[in-house]
């Protein structure tokens, strides 16, 4: 299981208004560790009000940049863009786990690539690590960015997209659309939805049928459109590179009910499973898996030894003990998850639930 | 950009993907645990009841190819189980956690049931009979891999739809080894005990395509795990594997 790390903070400068750029030294010779491949993310945790919170932001330097750097945006009501954006200083260390994610393809220096590259809002950063990566490690690729904003002022590393245009003239553009700021060329603005996407490919701005690879991040209705019009043009869905943006994350959990007294014989188990509820008896050498089980609910779980995580629940309410637990961390188990493969009912009345 | 969000479930019903397992809701998730263990499970399975037929093989060229199938099927445990892993999955005590290469009697009916200690499809507790007869269970599995990892190469979960795509081609190999084998086995006289195994096998892995109607492939098919429903799967199967067989002279 990948452990956390300690990087301190060596930079920290805004690319826009509410969205920072933040510059990472890994600490205790764990640089080997971050080592990324473009376009992966790093997963941050931290403690708010008692409560551990995790975070995952792409890293949106290149490979050979020398730095290992993220893009935090401020999300509404986000604990964690928040304080980046607002309270984070040089010198500050935070815990990061090694980089992750597979939003990217191998590179070959002597192929001759097209690539295609879609970005919503910050769903820039891990393009952006892509774009300069590729640019330099495969010397004739050729890279068009269809980048979309809400206006002008919102556009991230608006500066740093123009110098890579000039560092690798003709083999780099970048189309901005713009959703409410008028632009000279009636086609980039507004929305890009698939029939944008088709204009664009019917107009020669963007040569599909020519592309190895389209990678495609932000929100999901436009990835949705994006992918279509793709696949419209005659790209196939192997070609075609998602990354969710990291503000799909859950929110913050609800505090775990307290458990009520615990005493010998019959226990009750209300189980919620897709959507129903059911409150069945249970035997106390019963685990909460195999009274689903019994009565019929197709609870989830595969390796019933405590080791794959497939049966994960959450107790709402009274308590379970786990004989073994080799899949969950402390932070889940905190949040009342149990694997019910291996929970046994202490409190006479357990609630559990699978959708959570 | 736009500025409307959706939730997971509506994205996932019109096709999207999703890329790491911080974007996945909690049903998605245990619905995908389960296909991945599943295809871990009868890898390992697979493997391990491969390993013990490896020394019938008649000739050096039949062990390696055996060999390799054993090595393949591993790794593709392997890789899959990676994915896993970053859901949580403690790889090294799931790649012990069970006696991959336990089997029921040749005889046991257990249709499409799995057993209760592990997620492997049915077929993989029936034991092999002999080299032949290991040749003719691959062939019918390996055909049925094939149709069942083109399904699994559109899964919803790109990283794992990525690895199925890998696994693909080298699943199509170890069917071309496959029919090699049978080949060889029927130029020298062995058709008659084929054709029994070929019965034998046949229901077992058509098994392995699950329940014709299931109201649960409505609900994978909600989120993007499944595409086909079982019944085509199968039938597809049935016709490719009905024509290889009969090329070669036996019969489905």
């Amino acid at each position: 299981m990948p452990r956390f790390h300690d990087l301190e903070v060596t930079d920290i400068h805004k690319t826009i208004r509410d969205a920072v750029v933040v510059t990472l030294k890994p600490v205790n010779g764990a640089a080997a560790e971050f080592d990324f491949t473009q376009g992966q993310y790093l997963t941050f945790r931290r403690d708010f009000d008692g409560q551990e919170l995790r975070r995952s932001y792409s890293i949106c330097a290149g490979k050979n940049d020398g730095v290992l750097q993220v893009g935090i945006k401020k999300v509404d009501g986000g604990a964690f863009s928040t304080w980046a954006n607002e309270d984070l200083k040089v010198g500050d260390t935070l815990q990061a786990m090694p980089p992750m994610g597979n939003f990217f393809t191998a590179l070959t220096p002597e192929a001759d690539n097209s690539y295609l590259g879609f970005a919503g809002g910050s769903g820039i950063t891990p393009v952006l690590s892509i774009i300069k990566t590729t640019l330099e490690a495969e010397p004739n690729a050729r890279f068009t960015l269809v980048y979309a904003n809400k206006g002008v002022n919102t556009i991230m590393f608006r500066e740093e997209l123009e110098d890579l245009k000039n560092t690798y003239l003709g083999r780099f553009s970048v189309i901005h659309i713009l959703e409410s700021d008028a632009q000279e060329i009636d086609l980039f603005t507004g929305l890009v939805t698939p029939e944008k996407c088709a204009e664009l490919f019917g107009s020669g701005w963007l040569d599909v049928k020519a592309a190895k690879t389209a990678f495609i991040c932000g929100p999901e209705p436009m990835m949705l459109g994006i992918a279509q019009a793709l696949k419209d043009h005659g790209m196939d869905e192997a070609q075609i590179k998602f990354e969710l943006f990291a503000g799909n994350q859950p929110g913050r959990a609800p505090q775990r009910a307290a458990a009520s007294a615990a005493t010998g014989g019959a226990k009750t188990a209300t189980i919620t499973l897709d959507g129903a509820t059911r409150t069945v008896e249970m035997d106390p050498t019963q685990t909460v898996l195999q009274a689903a089980l019994i009565n019929n609910l197709d609870a989830p779980y595969a390796c019933s030894a405590g080791v794959c995580s497939t049966c994960r629940c959450r107790v709402l309410e009274g308590e379970v003990e786990m004989a073994a637990n080799h899949a969950l961390e402390d932070y889940e188990i905190e949040k009342g998850y149990v694997l019910s493969c291996q929970a046994f009912p202490v409190s006479d009345k357990v609630v559990v639930d699978y959708d959570q | 950009m736009t500025s409307d969000t959706m939730s997971i479930e509506r994205y996932l019903a019109q096709g999207g993907k999703l890329s790491a397992p911080e974007n996945v809701p909690p049903r998605y998730r245990a619905e995908l645990m389960k296909l991945m263990a599943s295809f871990v499970d009868s890898s390992l399975a697979g493997a391990a009841g491969f390993a013990d037929v490896i020394n019938a093989g008649p000739g050096i060229k039949e062990r390696i190819a055996a060999a390799k199938i054993v090595l393949k099927k591993t790794d593709h445990a392997d890789r899959v189980l990676r994915i896993m892993a970053g859901f949580g999955t403690d790889t090294a005590r799931y790649a012990n956690a069970h006696p991959w290469a336990a089997r029921l009697p040749r005889d046991a009916d257990i249709g499409t049931q799995r057993s209760e200690q592990d997620m492997r499809l049915a077929v993989f507790n029936y034991p092999l009979a002999g080299w032949g007869d290991a040749v003719v269970m691959n062939l019918l599995m390996g055909l049925a891999v094939g149709v069942q990892l083109e399904e699994m190469g559109r899964i919803s979960y790109q990283p794992l739809a990525e690895v199925f795509r890998e696994i693909a081609s080298r699943e199509r190999r170890h069917t071309e080894l496959a029919i090699e084998g049978l080949e060889r086995l029927i130029a020298e006289g062995e058709a008659s005990a084929l054709q029994t195994s070929v019965t034998y096998w046949r229901p077992r892995v058509a098994a392995s395509f699950g329940q014709e109607h299931s109201e649960k492939f409505e609900r994978l098919q909600a989120l993007g795990l499944r595409h086909t429903p079982n019944a085509a799967l199968r039938t597809r199967w049935e016709d490719e594997a009905a024509s290889v067989l009969t090329q070669m002279g036996l019969s489905a």
